[in-house]
Order: C-alpha cells, then sequence, then structure tokens
C-alpha cells in the first residue's frame, strides 16, 4: 500500500516532464522530418490550453464564469499590433500581458456587485465594447481597419507559448497549494462566509481575475505574430470567449490536468474535422459537444476518475471537486 | 520506490518511442503524398488547396462569389480531361482541397501552411474577404506559392504589391470604380450626394476616393455617415437624406447592411435618382427573391452581363446549369474569377510546368500585345494588378431584370435611368 | 420636435423586435436554469420556414406564424425532453447544472446552424413585405414595422396573461419560485420545465416569423440575435415578461437616439448603455 501511495505521488509529475521534454524536442524533429506543419497546429493546441488554464485559474475555484476571454487575448493581440514595430519581442509580449492585466483589473473591480448569469453577461459585452469602439476608433479617428504585425518564426512563437504555458502550470499548482488557492474555493463554495472568515474577498478576486488575464495577454501578444495582420474583428472574436470555457467544461474543471486535455482534444479534434471534414464540420463537432455533456458530465477528467476508479476497485473516495452553489 | 523507477523507466521507454515513431510515420506520409521531387511518371493529378470561410460569418461568399466558379471550374476541367503539363507529358485532372476556416482569420493561416508545408499542393486558391487575402499574400508569397485573388481587393493591397510577386490582385475595387461613376452621375447632371459607408477597409476606402472624386466634378456631398456592421436600423440616416433632398445615395456597405437600407428606403418612401449599393446588388438574388420589382434602376458595383459579349453570356448559362438551374450568380466579380481560374490553366499549358515561382513569371510577363484570352476578353496584369480596361464594367444598374454595365460608357450595355423609377406602389 | 417624436418611435418600432426575441430567452432562464446560447438558432430556423413558405407557396407569412411557432414548440419540447432532462438528471448540482446546459446549447447552436446551411445553403435570403409608408398625422412610419410591433407586444400580452391566469401557466411560475415546494404541491416539474423550454422556443418562433418581415436572412444570423436577446433579458430582469417587453424599447429607443448623432457608435452605445444599468441595478428593471 505505502509504495503504492508513493509512486502516486510522482506519477503527475514526471508525466509533466516527460511531455515537457518532448514538446522542446518537438521542433527539431519536426525540422528533420519536414514535417513543420505539426509546429503550427501545437502552436494553436498551446494557445488554446493557455487561454482554457488561465480562464479555469479564475473562474475554475471561484464559480465565476467569466466571458471575457477573447477581451484580454485580444487586447494582447492589438498591442503586438501597435507596439510591435517599435519594441523587442520580449518586451512587447510583456506589455500584451500588462496590459490585459490592467484591463482586468478595471472589469474585475466594476463588477464585484455582480455575480452568475450577471457577470458573465457583463464580461461578455465587455468584449463586444471594447470591439466596436477600438473599431469606430481605428476607422473614423486612425484612418484604416487594421494594423500590420511584425512577423515572427512559428519556432519561436512555439517556444513562447511554451515558456507561457510552463509559468502557467506552475502559477496555477503555486496557486491551488497555497492559502489563497483555498480562500478562492471558499470564494466559489459561499461567498459571504468566506469573508466573514477573514478572506479579503475583493483583492483576491480582482488580483486573481487579473493573473488569468495576464497569461491570456501574453498569449494573445505572441499569436499576432504569427498573423501578418490584424483588426479587431479578428482579435475580438467572441468564439475565443466561448471555446475555453467549452474547453474547460470538457475536460474536467476540478484540477489543472482537466482543462488541459479539454484543450488538446478539443483543439485537435476541431482541426481533424474542418480538414477532413469541411462541409459537415459543424454537425459533428456539435454532437460530440451534446454527447459528451450528456454522458461525461464531469468532462474527459470525470471519465478517466471513474475508470481508475474501477480498476482499483472503488477503494478511494470521490474527491472531484463539486461545487455547490 | 523500486516500483516507481521502473514506471519512469517505462514512461520514458514509450514516450521515446512514440516520438521517433511519429518521426517515422511524417516521412512516410510525406513520401505518400504529392510532391513536386517525385519521378514524373508518377503524377497523376494537381491538387488545389484552399482555406475557404464554408462557416461562419463569411461562409456566404464562398456560396455565391468564388464558390460556384472553382466548383464549376474544377468539373469542367476534369470533364476536358485535365490540364495539359508538358513535363509530365499528359493532360492531369485537378483535384480540389478546401478546408474550412472557419471565418477565423488564425485557422485560415494555419490551413495555409498545412496545404503548403504538409499537404505540398501543386496550387493555392484564394481564401475569403480582403483581410484574409492580406494575410494570406504574404504567408503565400513567402514559401514561393503563386496566389490569384478573389472576393477582396483593396487599395490598402498596392504598395505592397512590388514586394509579393507571386501574388496578383484579381477584382476591382475603388481604385477603379469611382471614377466612372462620378463621370457618368456628372453627366446626368446629378447635383449632390450622400455617402453612406461601413465601417471597415471596404467602405472607408469607397468613400475616400468618393469625396475628392464627387468634389471635382463639382457634386456637393451633403453628408458621408458610417454605420457599424451589425446595425439594425438606418431610418434616421435616411429621414436626414430626404430632408436635404440628396439626389444620389451611395451606401458603401457589406449586403447585410445594403439590404436593410434598400428595404428602409422603401420603409420610409424615400426614392432619390440615383441609389448605389456596394456588394450586394450586384447579386442575382437581389432581383430574383428580395425585392422583385423593386429593385428596377437600383445601381451597384460590377458589372457584367449576358449582353456583354458571347463568352460571358455562355458563363452565366454554365454557371446557372451548373447550379443545377438556380440562376445564383454574382454580376460583380464572377467573370472575373473564372478568367482568373482561366490564367491559371493557361499558365500552366505555356510554361509547361506546375513549378510556382515560373508559373508566376509567365503570368507576370503577360502583357497587353501577348495577354491571356479569357471569358472577359484579353487579360494581363500590371504591378500585380488588373488594369481597368480589362474589366467588362464598373457599375451596373438593374433595368427589367438585367445588372445592365451602365459605367464606363465604352462597355455599357444600356443606358442609365436618371431618375430612377418609383418604388413599386404597395399591393399587399 | 417632429423629428424627435419620429425617433421616439422609430426606437419603439425597434424595440418590438427586441423584446419579442428575449421573451423566450428571459423564461428558459428564468425558469429552466438554462442560458439558451441558441435561442437564435431557433429564431434563425423558423425565419428561413417562414421564407420558404412564402416565396415557394406564396403562404402570407403572417400565416406562418401558426406553422413556425408549433413548430418550434415541438422541436424544443423534445429538446427538453430528451436532452436537457437526461443531462439534468446526471448533472450533480444546479450550478454545475448552468455550466454544463450551455455547452449543450453551444452544441445545438452547431448542429441547427449546420442542419439550417444544409437545408437552405450559406446564402443571404429575404423578400419584400409591406415595405410602404403608413402615415399617422404628420408622422410616417414604416408599415411593416408598425405590424411587427402591433404583434410582438399582442404576442407578449396574451403570454402574460397565460402565465398570470391559466393553470399550466402558474404552474410554471410556481416552479420557478420555489421548484421543491411546487413539486410537494403536486405540480409535475419536470413537465414543467419541458413546457417552459418549449414555450421560450414557441416565443423564438414568433420572432423568427417577425423578424423575416423587415430583415435579410442568413444561416449565421442567430448569434446577433442571441446576444441582444441577453441585454434585453438581462436588463428587464430575468423570467419577467413585462420587464423584457420594457426592455426591448429603452434599447431600441436608446439605439434610435444614438445613430441620428453618430450611426458608427450605435452598437457600442448598446453595450455601454447594458453595462452601466448592470452596475446601477444587477437584478434588471423588473428584476426581483
Amino acid at each position: 500500500m505505502k509504495i503504492k501511495a508513493n509512486y502516486k505521488k510522482y506519477v503527475i509529475p514526471v508525466i509533466a516532464i516527460l511531455v515537457l521534454v518532448l514538446l522542446i524536442a518537438l521542433p527539431y524533429f519536426a525540422e528533420r522530418s519536414d514535417s513543420r506543419y505539426t509546429i503550427v497546429l501545437f502552436k494553436t493546441i498551446l494557445m488554446f490550453t493557455i487561454l482554457t488554464l488561465s480562464w479555469a485559474l479564475f473562474s475554475g475555484p471561484t464559480g465565476y464564469t467569466s466571458l471575457a476571454t477573447a477581451a484580454f487575448y485580444g487586447v494582447g493581440l492589438y498591442t503586438a499590433g501597435v507596439l510591435g514595430r517599435v519594441l523587442p519581442l520580449p518586451v512587447m509580449v510583456l506589455c500584451g500581458g500588462l496590459a490585459s492585466f490592467l484591463l482586468a483589473v478595471i472589469i474585475g473591480g466594476i463588477t464585484l456587485r455582480l455575480r452568475g448569469i450577471y457577470f458573465a453577461i457583463f464580461t461578455l459585452s465587455s468584449v463586444e465594447l471594447i470591439k466596436h469602439v477600438l473599431h469606430w476608433y481605428e476607422i473614423t479617428i486612425a484612418g484604416g481597419r487594421g494594423r500590420p504585425v511584425v512577423r515572427v518564426p512559428d519556432t519561436t512563437v512555439f517556444y513562447v507559448l511554451l515558456g507561457i504555458l510552463v509559468l502557467l502550470i506552475i502559477t496555477s499548482y503555486l496557486l491551488k497549494r497555497s492559502k489563497y488557492g483555498l480562500a478562492l474555493s471558499s470564494i466559489g463554495s459561499c461567498e459571504e462566509a468566506a469573508a466573514h472568515i477573514g478572506v479579503n474577498v475583493v483583492t483576491l478576486k480582482v488580483f486573481t481575475f487579473a493573473l488569468s488575464s495576464f497569461f491570456m495577454g501574453l498569449a494573445g501578444a505572441i499569436m499576432a505574430t504569427g498573423m501578418v495582420y490584424i483588426d479587431c474583428f479578428i482579435a475580438f472574436d467572441l468564439n475565443y470567449s466561448f471555446f475555453p470555457t467549452l474547453m474547460a467544461i470538457f475536460g474536467g474543471m476540478g484540477n489543472i490536468v482537466g482543462p488541459i486535455i479539454g484543450a488538446v482534444v478539443f483543439t485537435y479534434l476541431r482541426e481533424i474535422l474542418i480538414t477532413e471534414f469541411p462541409y459537415v464540420y459543424m454537425f459533428i463537432f456539435g454532437t460530440v459537444m451534446i454527447l459528451t455533456i450528456i454522458y461525461l458530465p464531469n468532462g474527459l477528467i470525470g471519465l478517466a476518475e471513474s475508470i481508475r476508479r474501477k480498476l482499483l476497485g472503488g477503494k478511494h473516495a470521490d474527491t472531484t471537486c463539486r461545487r455547490v452553489n | 520506490m523500486k516500483k516507481s523507477w521502473l514506471l519512469l523507466f517505462l514512461i520514458a521507454f514509450l514516450s521515446i518511442a512514440l516520438v521517433v515513431g511519429c518521426a517515422q510515420g511524417d516521412k512516410e506520409g510525406e513520401k505518400a503524398g504529392p510532391d513536386d521531387e517525385k519521378p514524373a511518371a508518377d503524377k497523376d493529378k494537381i491538387v488545389v488547396g484552399a482555406a475557404r470561410s464554408i462557416s461562419g460569418p463569411l461562409a456566404i461568399q464562398d456560396e455565391t462569389c468564388f464558390g460556384p466558379v472553382y466548383r464549376m471550374w474544377f468539373d469542367e476541367v476534369n470533364a476536358r480531361g485535365g490540364i495539359y503539363v508538358e513535363e509530365y507529358g499528359k493532360k492531369l485532372p485537378v483535384e480540389p482541397l478546401i478546408y474550412d476556416d472557419t471565418s477565423d482569420m488564425n485557422t485560415m493561416l494555419n490551413l495555409l501552411n498545412k496545404l503548403m508545408v504538409e499537404d505540398k499542393v501543386d496550387l493555392l486558391l484564394a481564401p475569403i474577404s480582403t483581410a484574409f487575402l492580406k494575410a494570406a499574400a504574404q504567408v503565400t508569397n513567402d514559401q514561393g506559392y503563386l496566389l490569384i485573388g478573389a472576393e477582396g481587393g483593396a487599395k490598402e493591397l498596392e504598395p505592397l504589391m512590388a514586394e509579393m510577386p507571386y501574388f496578383f490582385s484579381l477584382l476591382n475595387y475603388a481604385t477603379q470604380q469611382v471614377q466612372p461613376l462620378v463621370d457618368m452621375l456628372a453627366e446626368n447632371n446629378v447635383k449632390n450626394a450622400a455617402i453612406i459607408y461601413i465601417e471597415d477597409q471596404h467602405g472607408l476606402e469607397y468613400k475616400n476616393d468618393l469625396v475628392p472624386a464627387l468634389q471635382a466634378a463639382g457634386i456637393e456631398i451633403v453628408f458621408d455617415k458610417a454605420i457599424p456592421m451589425g446595425i439594425k436600423d438606418v431610418t434616421s440616416i435616411l429621414e436626414e437624406a430626404k430632408s436635404k433632398n440628396v439626389q444620389a445615395l451611395l451606401c458603401c456597405a457589406y449586403p447585410d447592411e445594403n439590404f436593410l437600407v434598400m428595404g428602409q428606403c422603401m420603409e420610409v418612401d424615400y426614392n432619390p435618382d440615383v441609389i448605389l449599393f456596394g456588394p450586394g446588388a450586384c447579386l442575382e438574388i437581389f432581383v430574383s427573391d428580395i425585392f422583385g420589382p423593386a429593385a428596377e434602376g437600383v445601381m451597384g458595383w460590377g458589372a457584367w452581363n449576358e449582353k456583354s459579349s458571347p463568352e460571358l453570356a455562355d458563363l452565366a448559362k454554365r454557371l446557372t446549369e451548373h447550379q443545377k438551374g438556380v440562376r445564383n450568380i454574382d454580376w460583380w466579380g464572377q467573370a472575373i474569377y473564372y478568367s482568373g481560374l482561366q490564367v491559371l490553366e493557361q499558365a500552366i499549358e505555356k510554361a509547361g510546368t506546375l513549378d510556382n515561382a515560373v508559373l508566376k513569371d509567365v503570368i507576370a510577363g503577360a502583357t497587353k500585345d501577348d495577354p491571356f484570352k479569357t471569358v472577359v476578353g484579353d487579360l494581363w496584369f500590371e504591378n500585380g494588378g488588373v488594369p481597368a480596361e480589362c474589366y467588362p464594367g464598373q457599375v451596373g444598374q438593374w433595368q427589367s431584370g438585367i445588372f445592365e454595365v451602365v459605367a464606363p460608357s465604352d462597355k455599357a450595355t444600356a443606358d442609365p435611368i436618371i431618375p430612377k423609377p418609383a418604388w413599386p406602389a404597395p399591393n399587399q | 420636435m417632429i423629428s424627435f417624436i419620429n425617433i421616439l418611435l422609430n426606437g419603439l418600432l425597434l424595440g418590438g423586435i427586441y423584446a419579442i426575441t428575449a421573451v423566450g430567452l428571459s423564461l428558459q432562464y428564468g425558469v429552466a436554469r438554462i442560458l439558451n446560447i441558441a435561442h437564435g438558432e431557433f429564431i434563425m430556423f423558423s425565419a428561413f420556414i417562414t421564407w420558404m413558405l412564402h416565396t415557394t407557396l406564396g403562404i402570407n407569412p403572417l400565416l406562418c406564424l401558426a406553422v413556425a411557432g408549433p413548430l418550434m414548440f415541438v422541436l424544443g419540447y423534445l429538446i427538453q425532453k430528451f436532452l436537457y432532462k437526461t443531462l439534468k438528471d446526471k448533472t450533480p448540482s444546479p450550478a454545475a447544472f448552468e455550466g454544463s446546459s450551455m455547452l449543450l446549447a453551444f452544441g445545438l447552436l452547431f448542429v441547427i446552424q449546420n442542419i439550417a446551411v444544409f437545408i437552405w445553403g450559406n446564402n443571404i435570403e429575404g423578400y419584400t413585405f409591406m415595405a410602404y409608408s403608413v402615415y399617422l398625422g404628420d408622422i410616417r412610419l414604416s408599415a411593416n414595422r408598425l405590424v411587427i410591433l402591433v404583434l410582438a407586444v399582442l404576442i407578449c400580452a396574451l403570454f402574460y396573461l397565460f402565465l398570470t391566469r391559466t393553470r399550466p401557466g402558474k404552474a410554471i411560475r410556481a416552479a420557478s419560485q420555489d421548484p421543491e415546494a411546487a413539486g410537494l404541491m403536486g405540480v409535475e416539474i419536470n413537465r414543467m420545465l419541458a413546457l417552459c423550454f418549449a414555450l421560450g422556443a414557441l416565443m423564438a418562433g414568433f420572432a423568427g416569423v417577425l423578424i423575416s418581415l423587415a430583415y435579410q436572412l442568413q444561416t449565421t444570423m442567430g448569434m446577433q440575435y442571441t446576444i441582444i436577446a441577453i441585454i434585453v433579458v438581462v436588463l428587464g430582469g430575468l423570467g419577467s415578461i413585462p420587464g423584457s417587453l420594457i426592455g426591448g424599447f429603452l434599447l431600441g429607443i436608446f439605439g434610435s437616439i444614438v445613430s441620428g448623432i453618430e450611426p458608427g457608435l450605435t452598437m457600442a452605445a448598446y453595450y455601454l448603455l447594458f453595462m452601466v444599468l448592470l452596475l446601477v441595478k444587477p437584478s434588471g428593471i423588473f428584476g426581483r
């Protein structure tokens, strides 16, 4: 029994490090085997993984469904469009993250009173508001629709994204382990009670929200460099709000692995469908979504959990996190 | 503890095996796929790839504009047995490889990459919309892939053309269209005009060209107003135009907004002498499905029709037949899109190879004296764009169910009707 | 002065459309706790059915209210019965249900839109119906929008009466206020939820018919109506029928005023108004 418990402790970190090593080596193999497209595909997968995981960083424990992901991602993209020509790449990416961080502080600050559906819709509207105001500014005042972006090789983009992801995973892990992680979950369970036991609800909420947006902004700024040209309708596309949310639910939100698996499977599935079955892509995609949510209510990770429990003969209690209202 | 190390080794071994396997697998896949380096005898088809918006907001253009044209072209070429490529000494059929970019820029660029790097297609077709085209042109140019434009064209692209020898712009836009329109308005004693433009590159460019051209012609500009995409009510703008007796209403928006403006013009009983709609009025459904008799006298950018030439009459007939009798025709771009595909086909036959670097030289090498012979007549490129004289028309007007070319005058198939007739009387 | 009254009336006419789009969603979210992202797809589907019946068979679009509406009702009923109910039984908590029902609705959105593309293609479609002016004294109004407004108000009023005066209506309201107590009092909660979702779809069906009278149709148009509906619902207060009506009018009039001043900012103004109102009064104008 003891051995079992012991090696269990190592499984996840070991797998994580192995996957990381593989990913670091990927461009090398891809170049050699002349399948450079793999890097392009992994760029998108990494991008969605970052968006999903950083979404889950805030929305997972607190239960606040934020639909502002597209706003933060878009601000990152736009920062690259505005500053890409004057700043070196790392500074520009950092600026993208900071711009999103600031925006999140503002949005988080003014939405303190809103909960549940109201918070979701407010954040959704903020995407549209930014999109339309910025677009109006670009057309009537700046006199052009979009902005060209300085291009960066795919491999560089890939490594920067990988770096952001590693940073994000470490942050998520540390946050979860810290007392703040516990405090965040307590907000999710009962915000009033959390405030009563001495959790600084306001600061914690706004800071975590901004922290999660920081990563979205970073991802946006670096992704822009692969796009040649951006405008408001490309940057602030509502799909970038919905997809990360769906991916997190799809994967399961209880831990760090769920959103990652969700994002990877979801993105890959979509890739297959739009290339192999372009004319029925939406139909199949929608059906898969419906079936998944009905038959795997706790996401893919929930499925893995139940299989594992079956294999181990149900010795463990159900530890998947369940949010209560 | 021992067990855990064992497990670690096992996982490490498995993953290394997986990577090596993947790399091998990719290599094998590459050998099986279409490739330029393969021996000539093996080549049995020309793979033509494209990332098109089959779903999402841009999908309407794949359905009505370039989509029907390239689908028909594939069938026609294959019915002829393919395109003769000297390099391989035989006719090769064309095979489409179409992906859905879901109207998303990042996805479109990824898919283009996939087509070029992984699928190694022989030729590429353009994606939808000016913004996408602008991004795609630079990416394909870097990879040495020829790209002939389709839906979309913009002044914005003009300064970039010199750096992009592999990109050829096809569709006519503000630069070629505004002057013939203004000339026609001036000839018909139009004294004032109002511009409604969409908050987008498209609307902005037309407005920026229209304003100086109208001023130079002595036509007063009553107002120019931007409208956002997705607007649901423009009554207040139309009321203003009506109260100021605007003679020519020039609406440079997308079909969605154009149709809204058209419908609301009828609703507020505002019937200017000239009414023009950017893309939208040039679609056959404008008259056949949506507005019927009310379309009479409405102008739009374009233009070609069955009276332009026997070749174009035949093209319209074939397009209708290919869509099972549905006359789903875009009287602005479809003639020139088809010409673009003919250019591609003739360039391959002329060059005798599928090497994009050679093809681009052959296309750029055509001149007025040695042009491509296409459905719109002689066609050649100057600085990567089509010269104005090659287009079958710039402005069209619906007259008895035909989208007549009314400007420029040397291409006109009918005289413009100015003022346009009143809206049909309500009979419902 | 005339122009101000005109702006106000145009706003009302537009508001009628916004209101009818929102009523169904309000009911679905207010009672069944389903944020139906696919709401706009039901509207789109019904609008296309109307267009098809009108252009191929020449049926008066107003008569299509009696065809497209019930069709959506049946569709909604089946979806609730086979999908949402199963989902609800399997989800552990109400909060989790809100999240997963949204995912389900997203799946529906994709499926319905793709089916519509199979049937009608991606083309832009439409027809003209009563596109002329009528005069009320000095004031000019667009005839088809007036018809839409009158019908929208009428439908909302009938629906409100149904909810407040009839037995099933009262049961629905009871179920929304306290499902457990209502269950104990002999209200069949599951049937009520199915009925509720179906009624929401019915309203979307009516909205689709009315929208097809004045606007062009595209299979991708659903999302924009969903977002407008969400805004109106939250503006007016979740689950409140009069709230949706007032919210719709408010948004319409506001949009009309802004488009008279700076049309380019109309869409931005919608969101700004909405966000400010949400901050001032989070539960909406008629919220509990």
